[in-house]
């Protein structure tokens, strides 16, 4: 018989990939460790209520006992996960994640995220282009209104010469289809959720390292977590942690292909920008990362260190 | 008690509370606060409340129904709506229940433009009635035509109702709007049909006036081009992804403000007339969508549209036996509730139930489809007596009708109705024929 | 008494209108801007003067930044500003078949206590929505292109959330003294106030 039974609320139908091979597999083996003790109702697609930027508050005020969201939901709160998110900053999923844990660790558990306890950190396979034009050269944003998930994304549209539109990716559908953008940039691991494929016929994918990239955090209610009896804390630790949050990141990473395969057999227009043409998006988003560490410096964090730290844990993984 | 016999006596009270005259977004918010505190403790509701009801209210979606509704009111400011029904009189009024037809035409028209039933009826009847009963017809008669007329404010897209079921639903509002056509066209010659019948049974109910010369009604007619155009651009607008919903709800007031302005319909005094009927009709409607947000919450946490689906779909009935049961359902229901409260509290527990069951169709399809079917059933509701919202604020307007009279006529155009939802779920066709690849 | 109320609740529906009318004109102005931007990058346009389209286009003639979530904001504010309108009007939808056959004095205390409840519930949705305000403030939390603070968009909606509370409040103690004296105070309906 189940002695705790935990709330997970997230934003995404329960058939798309990160609820599937994701937060199933956490979520069963949680039920697992514990012997069946601890039973993990899950709710997609918002179905407790609310927004999809509301999910942290539902985290930290009890509404929902463990949350999937992602961070750049509600700009301004947590700041320094936004090293992550800078242009051309991230080239392996897993390195990223693993670095993105370690600084959680060491920055930002005792500070921006004290109201919560976070059970994994990661970020998504290299974001990219989704548009109804073909889009090789940042001259072609011209005049296109793109939705970005995130403040940096946005920042990086607007540098770019798009307008930027922020929403939720659950919103993208329906505005695609209507002609609200012309656009939007997510990695391809969420587009057959979305059904991008069938909505838009052009596909801009860079070589090495991403445009862009946004950060996740599984987060649990703390006085739901304190409350546990330790052995089943045990349980939930020995799930979460740097390496659950390696292996979220690469399984998202790892999704993207199939995902790919999908446009592909549509017969899209997939644009490969290569290591070397992307110089040129380099040089237009290049701004972002000056205006980055003056925002953080208004905010007391000294973001030029942020970038050097996360640079060197990516380079250092797995070696 | 565990949460699921908590949620399953959660509509017993539900309707108790709606029997004895409690606001129905009231009764929803109540009942769904409560709940969660007997499951979760008072934390969670209250919780809830620090972001959920801004969030409810801002929802980018939902723009649109204040915007639609500001729409009509100066619509009829700018003599849009007595001019569709000029029109309309001056082709039909010579007829044995011409003006009836006339009135339905008119209702059509409007519905076209507005996207609310319950602003069709009232700004209709407010044109129609003393035109109605000027001409002979019956008091009975000239109310039910009405309240059926006016339900061509949803069934005729843009449509208020099926804004909320793509958002529930996940579908695309562009596609739904344009499913909805042919049925609302049926809707509306069914019920000239309906007035045909009627008037040959009871001709004394009805009168006529004289034929009006062509040159006349070809005049008539030419007045009605801004209500045309109107339509022309929000509705074309909104299919040919020249813009959302909500960008053909705004481009649409902004075009029946300037034509009512350049008429002279609207004055500082009309503008702030035509704010109070919005600003009613929109609390009314969004304190109803919150209250159903919080009942919601309550009823997924509970996990009984879990167990209900669960229990339909493990019955081993076919698809069709589902379906029929569901759209008695909402008949049955109509009686008692309003149609965005009815759609807001079924569509998350059926709409899994009918994607789950297999007719034959693609996914898109059956839910567009069944969208339709519901969009129907909950109209039906609005005319079906005993409670039916439509015929309560027509039966307003008219106070010299009884109550009973107005039941007694309106159950020809329910028939009428009836009969409609059988052959548009016997034959999808009908509604899918018009969408897209 | 009532017409001070009443002045109030119709002073909040104008206000509420007029954000409605400012929004309805700001989505006609980005539709407006959308469509010339695209006309000002079509091939017309270019083959035409692309130094003139790209001095326009650099003037930022385009769909208005951050559209989506200003309607968003106002849309909020202008339903909770329409909320004491409703109230004071009785504009709510009810039904009102099983309970018409009620002696009148039974239906007053009905309609007291069910104005109490509402008033009740408009206070709490006031407080919770100024919790939620608070702890916006600390969170710091910005809207997504405008970067302006959350907490203003919730500062706003509680000015009506306020109002409605206070107006809800005034009705319940109107029906409740009806309830005791056995004597109408204000006519009930939307008609009866105009
Ligand atoms: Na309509
Ligand atoms: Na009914």
């Amino acid at each position: 018989a189940q002695d705790v039974t935990l709330k997970l609320h997230q934003f995404l139908p329960a058939q798309a990939n990160v609820p599937k091979l994701i937060l199933d597999v956490w979520a069963d083996n949680v039920e697992k460790d514990s012997g069946g003790r601890i039973k993990v109702e899950r709710f997609p697609a918002m179905q407790l209520g609310g927004t999809p930027p509301e999910l942290i508050d539902q985290a930290i005020d009890g509404i929902a006992d463990v949350v999937w969201t992602v961070v750049g939901y509600t700009p301004g709160r947590f700041p320094s996960t936004e090293v992550f998110e800078l242009p051309f900053m991230v080239s392996d999923a897993r390195a990223a994640s693993a670095a993105y844990w370690q600084m959680f660790e060491r920055h930002m558990k005792e500070t921006e995220f004290a109201d919560v306890h976070i059970l994994a950190t990661w970020v998504h396979g290299p974001g990219m282009f989704h548009t109804n034009k073909p889009v090789e050269h940042p001259a072609d944003l011209q005049g296109m209104k793109i939705r970005g998930g995130g403040r940096m994304v946005n920042e990086l549209l607007d540098l770019a010469g798009a307008t930027p539109v922020g929403m939720p990716v659950p919103a993208v559908s329906e505005a695609l289809a209507n002609g609200v953008i012309d656009g939007a940039t997510i990695p391809w691991e969420v587009t057959p959720a979305l059904k991008v494929p069938e909505l838009v016929k052009n596909h801009t994918e860079f070589e090495g390292a991403a445009l862009y990239n946004l950060t996740f955090v599984l987060a649990m209610n703390k006085e739901r977590y304190e409350s546990l009896p330790d052995d089943l804390k045990a349980v939930i630790d020995k799930n979460s942690g740097l390496e659950f949050s390696v292996f979220a990141g690469g399984t998202q990473a790892d999704a993207d292909g199939p995902a790919r395969q999908i446009a592909v057999d549509l017969g899209n227009n997939i644009i490969t920008v290569s290591a070397a043409d992307a110089e040129e998006w380099r040089k237009v988003v290049e701004p972002v990362y000056a205006k980055w560490v003056e925002d953080m410096a208004a905010r007391g964090i000294d973001g030029q260190a942020l970038i050097d730290e996360a640079r060197s844990l990516m380079d250092a993984y797995g070696k | 008690m565990s949460g699921l016999e908590i949620g399953l006596w959660s509509f017993p009270a539900l309707l108790a509370l709606i029997f004895v005259r409690v606001p129905i977004g009231l009764a929803m918010f109540v009942t769904g606060g409560f709940g969660l505190w007997l499951v979760s403790g008072i934390n969670l509701p209250l919780a809830k409340l620090k972001t959920e009801t801004y969030s409810t209210f801002s929802n980018y979606s939902l723009s649109i129904v204040p915007m639609f509704l500001l729409m009509g009111q100066f619509a009829t400011l700018g003599g849009m709506s007595s001019a569709i029904f000029r029109a309309a009189e001056s082709w039909l009024g010579h007829r044995r229940g011409g003006v009836a037809m006339a009135a339905i035409g008119a209702c059509a028209g409007f519905g076209a433009i507005c996207g609310s039933s319950l602003a069709t009826a009232a700004t209709m009847s407010r044109v129609a009635l003393p035109e109605l009963r000027a001409y002979g017809y019956a008091g009975g008669f000239s109310t039910a035509t009405l309240a059926a007329g006016g339900t061509l404010g949803i069934l005729i897209p843009p449509s208020v109702v099926l804004v909320i079921y793509a958002i529930l639903a996940e579908q695309n509002i562009a596609k739904l709007f344009l499913a909805a056509v042919i049925p609302g066209l049926l809707a509306a010659v069914g019920y000239l049909i309906t007035i045909s019948i009627y008037v040959r049974l009871y001709p004394g109910r009805a009168g006529v006036r004289a034929p009006v010369p062509y040159a006349e009604r070809f005049r008539a007619l030419i007045d009605v081009w801004p209500v045309l155009l109107v339509f022309g651009l929000v509705v074309g607008g909104i299919y040919l992804g020249w813009f959302t919903p909500a960008e053909g709800a705004s481009v649409g007031a902004i075009g029946t403000g300037v034509i009512a302005f350049l008429n002279g319909g609207l004055r500082w005094r009309s503008l702030v007339e035509s704010f109070m009927v919005t600003a009613r009709s929109t609390a009314m409607i969004f304190f109803i969508i919150l209250g159903a947000a919080l009942y919601n919450g309550f009823l997924a946490l509970t996990q009984v549209p879990q167990e209900i689906s669960a229990f339909v779909t493990g019955q081993g009935f076919s698809p069709w036996t589902v379906l029929a049961l569901i759209l008695v359902f909402y008949l049955v229901l109509g009686c008692m509730m309003d149609s965005l409260s009815m759609i807001l509290l079924t569509i998350p527990i059926f709409f899994p139930v009918i994607m789950s069951l297999d007719f034959g169709m693609s996914a898109e399809h059956t839910a567009i489809w069944f969208g339709i079917l519901v969009l129907i059933a909950v109209e039906v509701g609005l005319i079906t007596p005993p409670v039916g919202m439509n015929l309560f604020i027509i039966n307003a307007m008219d106070r010299s009708t009884p109550m009973v009279e107005t039941y007694r006529a309106v159950l020809f155009f329910v028939a009428s109705d009836i009969v409609r939802v059988a052959i548009l779920a016997a034959f999808p066709v009908i509604t899918l024929v018009l969408l897209p690849g | 008494m009532h017409r001070k109320v009443t002045k109030l609740a119709r002073f909040m529906a104008v206000l509420g209108g007029f954000v409605l009318v400012a929004l309805i004109l700001l989505t006609g102005v980005s539709v407006a801007g959308r469509v010339l931007n695209t006309f000002l990058h079509g091939s017309f346009m270019q083959g035409l003067s692309p130094d003139l389209a790209g001095r326009l286009i650099a003037l930022g003639i385009g769909p208005v930044n951050g559209d989506y979530e200003l309607v968003e904001a106002g849309m909020a504010f202008a339903v909770f500003a329409f909320l004491p309108l409703c109230q004071i009007t009785g504009s709510h939808a009810y039904v009102d078949v099983f309970t018409a056959w009620l002696p009148p004095r039974a239906s007053r205390v009905l309609r007291a206590v069910i104005e109490v409840a509402f008033a009740v519930i408009l206070v709490v949705i006031a407080v919770q929505l100024h919790e939620g305000l608070q702890s916006k403030v600390r969170s710091g939390q910005s809207t997504f292109l405008l970067q302006t603070p959350v907490w203003w968009n919730y500062a706003a909606s509680l000015l009506g959330a306020a109002i409605a509370a206070l107006v809800g409040a005034y009705m319940a103690a109107v029906r409740a003294l009806e309830a005791v004296s056995g004597r109408v105070i204000v006519a009930e309906g939307p008609e009866a106030v105009h």
